[in-house]
């Protein structure tokens, strides 16, 4: 088991965004987090990555407590994660992008003064596996959309870490981008990568996924292997009730 | 000529300061109004050293130390804020320093100021002339350049540029924001010590009023007009702000008419440029 | 020497009520625009300017002077909001850049006074009786006491103006979302320039009042407008009624500080106090946690 989440809470003012979610993430595999808008995906994901804090519960990564974690502690125990908008540096390449991501000591400063960072190989091989053919030195503020996305999936990957959050991979984007996306996810199933996805294409997310947890109002309704979700009628439920 | 070598020795002065500007507000997006406070504080710090017998290079080093140190003070206690309200709490460090100078009479003398400070002497040499002055000024100006520059492009100022264009995007990937901050200002507070202390020995003369808000605007708007994170752009827009106005002189105006007149410049400029050209003159990105 | 309470609480009440005047047209502009419109301080000191321009130089009458100083800062709040604020917000220019404009602005304001008018104080030469009520071993003069009433009377009438005109319940809606207020088809941009003329005309007041009663000299709209700014901070930016209560307590600060401290401090005791604000309670008194991004 690499992360486990057991009965978070959380009330945003009086709102309830989690009550009382408990779920699982299993060593390469790639699980799907589904569920209507406003059912606290994004917000399990703020909590996971630890932007947010639980009202209670319990969160255990890699058999350690990270609910005392901060942000930056926690992703340097190997939590990497996207957002659902793009979070990138504007005035940077995507070469220095992918040169923050893969180095992990550059805070020392007269150190990092004379250092040439040669991760030209490994920024290589990343763009190639997500497919954005563009020069090394464009600026963030000049990709497209669709570029921006992948860009951002690739940071998440260079990063060290061992489970790749992913916020809505695929939202917003063309079908032949999304089907490029998929493809790059599954390559990574392969190499044995451990995903955590929140998605709204259920086609993508049935494909995809090799477990499933569905949210509804916070708590998690039901979970299974895709097929079994399918034919789940309290999934229906919650997704032509809203 | 000598009254030429008098505005460079200036240009050098202002040109660390609007640079070490630059490498917290261009390059790491700390928008940090309380800069000519390190200013100040290097320049009593370096005058109070010397006149108790501290050697001059320590004094110096040690202008841009204190500085340096209420820089990590003011980085670390204003860490929760952003945009306006970062500006109004540097600004309003600013003001408590330039307060603490103004009334703490026992060690900074008060409104009355410091005078008759000893030029800078080190070495056997004894720096008297303008001129030997300003090849002083001009060396540690390159040095400042040099070492900035080196900084902004090293791994170190990736991550600052980092910070500046998104913070959170940067502590998810596991950096520590608080620290390169802290770093960046540091630094930048360390310069400006220092630039304060080259200034405190050349004017020979100190007082409180030597720091205050109209002096903030003018560094800010050198540093806006060259465009920030650009260093090539503080460079030019150093000559530019401070020799300009210099012309004032040679028109034939009473010279109480002067000190306004430049600050209505300044203040002309820095509208226009912030109107028509947000990006300065050789700036890639936006103030945000 | 006993502590002198009453003659501190009245300079309290007197600095506080200018501070209040400057405050809430400051929180006014601020709520409604969201950036921080430090040239508030050069409304104030051209109302003061201008008093003295037409009351002592020209020899106006005291009541078409006022008038006249008046649409003079209203209309400078007007030309400040159209001229260079407007063509920055309209280009989604961050916050910081208007800050930055504004303070421009200020500076190019005491400028031109001290240009104009030289750096030595001035006085409008209205000169009322010096002496005032004793109460105790507390003097306070029947200027400062007219003071301290006009300015209440104002801001109670400021408070209503905003509760129950439309006008004010339409600058509300703008400030509390301009959007949404854009959208239940209010016309905000004319709000917009109608909050810096309500604030101008604020600042104006106090210019006039300030006038009356001490010296002016080019650069009191710095200190006043960070008086000011501290007072709104400390109450709650968004909140006119914070700013009203955040600027007595930055007057009680100084004064009642000052009994303490050697007066030089008074300066600092605000900035401390606003500090430890921006640091603990970034919102203020009466605040919403909107003006802090976190």
């Amino acid at each position: 088991m690499m992360l486990h989440v057991e009965q978070i809470y959380k009330n945003f003012g009086g709102i309830t965004a989690l009550d009382g979610c408990t779920l699982s993430i299993e060593k390469g595999r790639i699980t799907a987090l589904i569920g209507p808008n406003g059912s606290g995906k994004s917000t399990l994901f703020n909590i996971i990555s630890r932007l947010l804090k639980e009202d209670s519960g319990k969160i255990s990564f890699n058999g350690q407590d990270i609910t005392t974690s901060d942000e930056v502690q926690v992703a340097r125990q190997g939590i990497s994660r996207t957002f659902q908008d793009v979070r990138l540096f504007r005035n940077l390449t995507i070469q220095q992008h992918l040169e923050i991501a893969l180095s992990d000591e550059d805070e020392f400063l007269l150190k990092s003064l004379n250092k040439k960072t040669d991760h030209d190989q490994k920024i290589k091989e990343i763009l190639h596996l997500v497919r954005l053919h563009k020069p090394l030195q464009t600026l963030a503020t000049d990709l497209s959309y669709g570029q921006r996305k992948l860009l951002d999936l690739a940071i998440a990957m260079a990063k060290p870490h061992s489970l790749l959050m992913l916020d809505e991979p695929v939202a917003g984007i063309n079908p032949q981008l999304r089907q490029e996306i998929k493809e790059i996810l599954r390559t990574l199933h392969q190499q044995g990568e451990t995903v955590l996805l929140i998605e709204h294409d259920m086609n993508f997310v049935m494909d995809l996924a090799g477990y499933i947890y569905v949210l509804d109002a916070g708590k998690v309704i039901a979970h299974g292997e895709p097929r079994k979700i399918q034919q789940n009628p309290n999934v229906l439920a919650a997704y032509l009730g809203e | 000529m000598s009254y030429w070598i008098h505005i460079l020795i200036l240009v050098g002065i202002y040109l660390i300061l609007a640079v070490s500007l630059n490498l917290a507000l261009g390059y790491t997006g700390l928008l940090n109004l309380g800069h000519v406070a390190f200013f100040g504080l290097g320049a009593y710090t370096s005058v109070l050293l010397t006149d108790a017998g501290v050697h001059f290079i320590v004094a110096f080093l040690a202008a841009g130390l204190v500085a340096s140190l209420f820089g990590l003070g003011l980085v670390l206690i204003t860490r929760k804020l952003k945009g306006d309200y970062l500006a109004l709490a540097t600004l309003s460090f600013h003001f408590v320093i330039y307060s603490l100078l103004l009334n703490w009479v026992s060690l900074t003398r008060g409104p009355l100021g410091i005078a008759g400070i000893a030029k800078p002497s080190f070495f056997g040499f004894s720096i008297t002339s303008n001129t030997a002055y300003l090849f002083f000024v001009s060396s540690i100006a390159l040095i400042t350049i040099v070492i900035i520059y080196k900084i902004v492009s090293s791994p170190f100022g990736r991550l600052l540029q980092a910070t500046r264009d998104d913070e959170l995007g940067l502590r998810v990937l596991g950096k520590n924001t608080t620290k390169l901050k802290a770093k960046a200002m540091m630094l930048s507070a360390f310069f400006a010590g220092i630039a304060g202390s080259l200034f405190a020995h050349y004017i020979t003369y100190i007082e409180p009023n030597s720091f205050t808000l109209t002096e903030i605007i003018l560094v800010l708007t050198i540093v806006i007009v060259g465009g920030l994170a650009s260093i090539k752009g503080t460079l030019a827009a150093t000559f530019i702000i401070i020799a300009i106005p210099e012309l004032l002189r040679f028109v034939a105006i009473p010279s109480a008419i002067v000190g306004p007149s430049r600050q209505i410049l300044y203040a002309l400029i820095l509208l226009m440029i912030l109107l028509y050209r947000p990006r300065g003159l050789f700036g890639r990105i936006d103030l945000t | 020497m006993t502590f002198p309470f009453l003659q501190l609480l009245f300079n309290s009440l007197i600095i506080g009520s200018i501070y209040a005047l400057v405050a809430v047209g400051f929180s006014l502009i601020y709520s409604t625009n969201r950036f921080m419109h430090f040239a508030h301080g050069a409304s104030v000191v051209i109302a003061g300017y201008a008093l003295f321009t037409f009351f002592h130089l020209l020899h106006l009458h005291l009541i078409i002077s006022i008038l006249l100083t008046l649409a003079i800062t209203m209309s400078i709040g007007y030309l400040m909001h159209l001229c260079i604020y407007k063509p920055l917000q309209q280009r989604k220019s961050s916050t910081v850049i208007l800050l930055i404009s504004s303070i421009a602005l200020l500076i190019l304001a005491e400028n031109l006074i001290l240009l104009f008018y030289g750096a030595d104080v001035k006085s409008i030469g209205l000169i009322p009786p010096r002496t005032g009520i004793s109460i105790g071993d507390a003097n306070i003069t029947v200027l400062q006491i007219f003071l301290i009433v006009i300015s209440v009377i104002l801001l109670i009438f400021l408070y209503l103006f905003l509760r129950h005109t439309r006008l004010g319940r339409n600058l509300r809606a703008v400030a509390d979302n301009k959007e949404l207020a854009a959208i239940m088809g209010l016309n905000t941009s004319r709000l917009l320039a109608f909050s810096f003329v309500i604030g101008s005309l604020l600042a104006g007041i106090a210019g006039i009042l300030i006038g009356l009663e001490q010296n002016l000299n080019p650069m009191m709209g710095t200190s006043l407008m960070i008086k000011g700014f501290s007072g709104a901070v400390i109450g709650g930016i968004f909140s006119v009624p914070g700013s009203i209560l955040g600027s007595y307590i930055v007057g009680g600060a100084e004064n009642f500080g000052t009994w303490y401290l050697p007066s030089g401090y008074k300066d600092a005791i605000t900035f401390t106090l606003l500090f430890l604000f921006l640091l603990f309670k970034p919102a203020g008194l009466f605040g919403m946690e909107k003006g802090v991004k976190a």
